[in-house]
């Protein structure tokens, strides 16, 4: 079992185990044992890596924010391409780099305009049909009273 | 393969789907064998961020098993079990080298506030996400870890964002020992860092919440003392217990969809005139002393919030936030899951086969039958 005592003597818990419920309390007091300190450390690639990354090739549609001087990334994810009048406005907002309002407010009311429109596609089976009744049964009413005018 | 698709705000169903391929030689297919839910996953089911797509998969804590690589993968085959991170990352840019992977600048296009992450929206990159049969992982040999042996995968997933996230918060706190740590929202990643405090050296930690089986958790599970927000006035209640200063740290885990201020819940949830509610950030300000630090893990879309700052400036606060850069915590927290100091499997209360993600979501968003984390487990039909 691990070593429950805090690893800095000075820690007030130390010796006080007996009131501490969480095990290991103290244990990482010290800086060097925390991972994200520095939070900048001084540059090493990770393990395994080699970069600069070969670019990924793609037939889909992908934007990049409109930012000047900007490389597009060399990777990046390829679900969901746009489509439709969401699409469009996607397009549009991506114009713009994402330090502007307009990039996010035109996102967003994107994503409002792609809920509406996945919902009249779902509705389409069942609206659709049911439009071509009632439009054949209001035609088929105006043509039997245009005969019964003319008879 | 089957996969989850957000289907518009409150709206998840599972779909077939296209299998994921190999479209980067760093890239390997991943069979997924646990898929957790995490918090923010349902600010992106409830519409918030910012380019979420209809037909999107979410899921960004992913454990499964390498199916198959790309021609530049080489410390990883097929077989291995991997946890990822929800960071993609490409390991050798300007950020990543210097630690700060959450940061890397190879991995997503669509903005420069975040890096490339798993099925979080177009403006994380465009990714889809792990709940799912399979997986595309980009820079399948720098960002995972392989798993040990004898380490579950409810073990394992938690690594990937929220304990990770929560011990971050608890380390941005900077603390030097026996300082009082207030953490508002007692979900997985509060709780996580309530119990990493400890760890870290603080000397006394209090949860804030206003669910109150999550409360009971908290003090059970991560040795807190517990505040009900809806019982009490908390600011009060936190200066009444702190010599009338306030805590020396708050971490703030509880991010844009906070409760507790009506004006807030209105302007910045229901209408969604701004992004979001931002009571829990600003009662971290009121709550904190004056000097002391704030350490914001919620997530908080672009582009604005209504947000107190002239409480911190005026009470001379530092501001630490941050995404998690998952893979430099990666050995550390591992060792804390193995010597028992962090069971994090623990606070997985409910585990779901994939094809009842909507149930899943349902029953971690409405709080029900005792929920704390849920995750999915594609291969599995049933589970108990
Ligand atoms: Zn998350
Ligand atoms: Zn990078």
């Amino acid at each position: 079992m691990e070593e429950l005592t805090p690893s800095n003597p000075q820690h007030p818990l130390a010796g006080e185990r007996a009131r501490q419920p969480i095990p290991g309390a103290g244990i990482d007091l010290d800086p060097a044992r925390r991972p994200g300190v520095p939070r900048l450390h001084a540059p090493r690639p990770l393990p395994n890596a080699h970069g600069p990354p070969t670019r990924q090739e793609s037939q889909v549609t992908v934007f990049m924010h409109g930012r000047p001087h900007k490389d597009f990334p060399p990777v990046f994810g390829t679900a969901v391409p746009p489509s439709g009048l969401s699409g469009l406005l996607r397009r549009a907002a991506y114009r713009y780099p994402d330090h502007w309002m307009r990039h996010w407010t035109v996102l967003l009311f994107a994503d409002r305009v792609d809920a509406w429109e996945h919902r009249l596609r779902r509705s389409l089976p069942v609206v659709l049909p049911a439009l071509l009744v009632i439009g054949a049964g209001a035609a088929w009413k105006a043509l039997s009273r245009r005969a019964a005018w003319a008879g | 393969m089957r996969a989850t698709s957000y289907e518009g705000p409150y709206r998840i169903a599972v779909k077939d789907k296209p299998d994921p391929r190999i479209e980067h030689p760093q890239d390997a297919i991943l069979r997924v064998t646990c898929a957790g839910i995490c918090g923010s996953d349902l600010h992106l089911l409830h519409g918030r961020v910012p380019d979420t797509r209809i037909g999107s998969t979410f899921g960004h804590e992913i454990v499964g098993v390498v199916e198959e690589v790309g021609p530049e993968v080489t410390a990883v085959s097929r077989g291995d079990r991997l946890v990822v991170p929800f960071n993609i990352s490409c390991g050798a840019c300007y950020f990543c080298s210097r630690g700060l992977t959450a940061c890397c600048e190879n991995t997503n296009p669509s903005s420069d506030v975040a890096c490339g992450v798993y099925g979080y929206s177009h403006t994380t990159g465009g990714y889809d996400g792990g709940q799912a049969e399979y997986v595309r992982v980009p820079f399948a040999d720098v960002d995972p870890m392989k798993l040990p042996d004898g380490l579950s995968d409810l073990q394992a997933v938690p690594l990937a964002d929220a304990y990770p996230t929560g011990y971050q918060g608890a380390e941005m706190c900077g603390l030097e020992g026996g300082e009082t740590v207030v953490v508002f929202g007692a979900g997985p990643v509060g709780l996580y860092a309530m119990r990493s405090a400890w760890l870290l050296g603080a000397g006394r930690v209090i949860a804030v919440d206003k669910v109150g089986y999550r409360l009971d958790f908290a003090r059970r599970w991560a040795g807190a003392e517990a505040i009900d927000f809806e019982d009490a006035d908390v600011i009060t209640a936190i200066k009444d217990l702190t010599d009338g200063r306030g805590a020396d740290a708050t971490i703030e885990a509880v991010g844009c969809e906070a409760a507790g201020s009506p004006m807030q819940r209105a302007i910045g949830v229901y209408v969604k005139g701004v992004a979001g509610s931002a009571t829990a950030l600003n009662w971290c300000f009121h709550a904190t002393k004056k000097g002391g630090t704030v350490s914001v893990l919620g997530v908080f879309g672009p582009p604005m919030a209504l947000v107190d700052f002239g409480t911190a400036m005026n009470k001379c606060q530092t501001i630490r936030t941050g995404q998690c850069s998952v893979k430099r915590y990666l050995p550390q927290l591992l060792e804390h899951v193995q010597a028992g100091r962090m069971p994090v499997e623990e606070l997985i209360t409910h585990r779901y086969p994939l094809e009842e993600a909507s149930r899943a979501y349902h029953t971690f968003a409405q709080k029900e039958d005792g929920c704390v984390k849920a995750v999915l487990l594609p291969g599995t039909g049933t589970v108990h």
